[in-house]
C-alpha cells in the first residue's frame, strides 16, 4: 500500500515535468479560475456585510404618553422584549430626549432655543433594535395597540421597500457566485481533461500491459491535486500581495461602513485550497474514468 | 541475428530464460478457445460469425485476410476490449465474458501485445519503456531490474538501452516493443501487423525475432498482411473474409492453394 502511493506520487511528480508546457497552462487556468472565484467571493461578502450593517440600523422609535407610571413602561418594554425578531429595549426618559436633543443641537453648532422653554416638550420614548427587521410591522402594530403609546414613528413601508432591495441583492449575489463557481468548475474540468487526453496513449499502453484501474487513475488523480495545489498556492500569494494595496484603497469605504472582516482571510484560504485541490481531483477523476470504462 | 533452434529442450530452455516455472495443469491447457462466437457491433456491423477456433499451447498462428475480415475484431475480443456477442472467448481456460471487471488487468498480463506503430513512449528510454509494463502492475522493484536486462538481451538491444526510440531504427522501436510484451512472461504474443510499418529486410529480422520466442514455448498469434512471409514460413494459417474462417490450415500459404 506504501509503495503503491509512493509509485502514484512519484508518477505524478513525473507527469507534471514531463508534460510541463501542458501542466504549467492547466496550473495557469487554475491560477486564473481561482482569482476570479475569489475576487467575487470577496465582493459578495462584503456586499452581505454591508447589507447586514444597513439592516441593522432599522429601530422602531414609539413616543409614550405623559401621564404613565414606571411600571406600565416596564410593561411595555418586557412585552416588546419577549417578542421575536426584537434585539433590545431602550428606554428613553423625558430628560434623557431632551439632552440628547441638546447635544445634537450642539453638535450642528446651533442655538440651543430650548432654555428659552418653561417645561420639558419632549416625550419620553421606548427604541425598538430589531434582529430581523421583516418583523417591523408586528412589532409596530403591538406598540399601536397599548394605551400608553402615543403614537409609532411610521418607517415600516420605507423598511419594506429596503428589505426587497437588499434581499434582491442578496440572491443575485448569490446567483452570480453559483454561477461563476460552474463556470470556473467547467473551465478546470476541462484543462485537466487535455491535459489527461494528451496522454492518451500512455493510458492505453498501461492498459494493454494490464495495469489495474487503480494504478492507472492515482497517478493521475494526484497529479490533478498537486496542480490544484500549486493553483492554490499561487493564487493565496497574488491574494496576499494585493491584500495591502485594496485595503488602502477601500479605507474610506471601510470608514462608512465598519464591516467585520475578520473571518474572510481564512474562508478565503479554506475556498481557494478546497476549490484548486477539489476541482484538480475532480478533474483528474472524471477524465481518466473516460478511458477505464470499457 | 542468429536463431536460437532448441525444440526439445524448448520448456527448460524456456523456464530458465523465461523465469517461468509451469504446473502441469496449464501445460496441457489451450492457450485460447473461441467457441461459435459472433460478435456484433452496437451499429449493427457483424464483425465475426460463428467463429471456432482452437490454439494449442506453443502454437504459431497467422491470422490473415483483407481488412475488415474481423482480425482486429478477434484481437479486441481477446484484451477483452469487447465481448462476445454470442459464443465463449477462453483464454488460459478464463472465460472472458465470466471474468470480473477487476480481474480483466490480471488476465491481459499472460497476453503480450504487439502493434504495427510500436506504441511506446517517446520520452522514456529502451529501458524504462520496458519496465514500465512492470511496474504500473505493481512488480516490486528488485524483481524489475533483472527482468528487464533479460528481455531486452532476449531481442538484441542491451547496447541500446539508455537511447529513446526516437534514436532507433524502426526495427529496433519493434524489438523494444517485443521485449515490453514478453516482460510479463505471457503465456501469448498477439502481434497486430507488426512489420506493417518496416522494410522487408527488417520485417524478416522481426519475424525470426518472433520465431525464436515461440520455440522458447510462448504462443504466437500474428495478423498480417505480409503474403511472402506467410507463405515462406509453412506455418499454420487462419483466413478470415467477411467475418468467417474461410481457411485454416497447418503449414499453409498466404493465399489459397487448390
Amino acid at each position: 500500500m506504501l509503495s503503491f502511493v509512493a509509485f502514484s506520487l512519484t508518477r505524478a511528480w513525473q507527469g507534471f515535468w514531463r508534460n510541463a508546457v501542458m501542466s504549467l497552462a492547466a496550473t495557469a487556468t487554475m491560477v486564473l479560475m481561482l482569482l476570479l472565484l475569489s475576487g467575487f467571493w470577496i465582493i459578495q461578502a462584503g456586499l452581505l456585510a454591508g447589507l447586514q450593517f444597513t439592516e441593522q440600523k432599522v429601530e422602531v422609535v414609539s413616543y409614550l404618553q405623559t401621564n404613565i407610571t414606571d411600571g406600565q413602561m416596564q410593561e411595555l418594554r418586557d412585552k416588546v422584549a419577549a417578542l421575536p425578531g426584537v434585539a433590545s429595549v431602550a428606554y428613553v426618559s423625558r430628560d434623557e430626549a431632551l439632552q440628547r436633543f441638546r447635544a445634537s443641537m450642539e453638535a450642528q453648532g446651533r442655538e440651543d432655543l430650548t432654555r428659552y422653554l418653561d417645561a420639558n416638550p419632549l416625550y419620553a420614548s421606548i427604541e425598538v433594535k430589531l434582529v430581523d427587521p421583516s418583523r417591523i410591522r408586528e412589532v409596530g402594530d403591538v406598540l399601536r395597540a397599548d394605551p400608553i403609546v402615543r403614537n409609532v414613528i411610521n418607517i415600516e413601508d420605507l423598511v419594506e421597500r429596503i428589505l426587497t432591495v437588499t434581499s434582491i441583492l442578496r440572491t443575485a449575489g448569490t446567483v452570480l457566485l453559483v454561477v461563476v463557481g460552474i463556470i470556473v468548475l467547467f473551465i478546470i474540468v476541462n484543462t485537466i481533461r487535455l491535459a489527461v487526453v494528451a496522454r492518451a496513449e500512455e493510458i492505453e499502453i498501461m492498459r494493454l500491459v494490464g495495469a489495474s484501474d487503480a494504478f492507472i487513475r492515482w497517478p493521475f488523480v494526484f497529479e490533478g491535486a498537486f496542480v490544484g495545489l500549486l493553483g492554490a498556492v499561487v493564487t493565496l500569494g497574488i491574494l496576499a500581495a494585493a491584500a495591502d494595496p485594496i485595503g488602502r484603497f477601500m479605507v474610506d469605504f471601510f470608514r462608512v461602513l465598519p464591516l467585520q472582516f475578520g473571518s474572510l482571510t481564512r474562508d478565503l484560504v479554506t475556498l481557494v485550497m478546497a476549490a484548486g485541490v477539489g476541482l484538480g481531483i475532480l478533474g483528474s477523476w472524471l477524465s481518466v474514468r473516460t478511458y477505464l470504462i470499457r | 541475428m542468429t536463431v536460437a533452434r532448441l525444440p526439445s529442450a524448448s520448456r527448460t530452455f524456456r523456464r530458465r530464460v523465461l523465469g517461468r516455472v509451469e504446473d502441469q495443469a496449464t501445460q496441457d491447457r489451450d492457450v485460447l478457445v473461441l467457441h461459435d462466437v459472433t460478435k456484433q457491433y452496437p451499429n449493427g456491423n457483424l464483425a465475426l460469425r460463428d467463429v471456432d477456433l482452437v490454439i494449442p499451447e506453443g502454437d504459431f498462428v497467422f491470422l490473415v485476410g483483407p481488412s475488415g475480415a474481423g482480425k482486429s475484431t478477434i484481437i479486441k475480443l481477446l484484451i477483452r476490449d469487447e465481448i462476445a456477442t454470442r459464443g465463449q472467448v477462453v483464454l488460459d481456460g478464463q472465460d472472458l465474458a465470466r471474468l470480473p471487471r477487476r480481474q480483466v488487468p490480471k488476465m491481459r498480463r499472460k497476453i503480450g501485445i504487439i502493434f504495427q506503430d510500436f506504441k511506446l513512449l517517446p520520452s522514456k528510454t529502451v529501458w524504462e519503456n520496458v519496465a514500465f509494463a512492470l511496474e504500473v502492475t505493481g512488480t516490486p522493484r528488485r524483481k524489475i531490474r533483472p527482468a528487464v536486462d533479460r528481455v531486452l538481451a532476449l531481442v538484441g538491444l542491451s547496447a541500446q538501452s539508455q537511447q529513446t526510440p526516437a534514436q532507433l531504427s524502426g526495427g529496433e522501436q519493434q524489438r523494444t516493443a517485443i521485449a515490453r510484451a514478453l516482460v510479463h512472461d505471457p503465456r501469448l504474443i498477439i502481434a497486430d501487423e507488426p512489420t506493417g510499418n518496416l522494410d522487408p529486410l527488417i520485417s524478416w529480422e522481426i519475424l525470426q525475432l518472433l520465431l525464436r520466442i515461440n520455440e522458447l514455448g510462448v504462443t504466437v498469434m500474428m495478423a498480417t498482411h505480409n503474403a511472402e512471409v506467410v507463405t515462406a514460413l509453412r506455418k499454420r494459417v487462419v483466413a478470415l473474409e467477411e467475418g468467417r474462417i474461410i481457411r485454416d490450415e497447418v503449414g499453409g500459404a498466404y493465399h489459397r492453394e487448390d
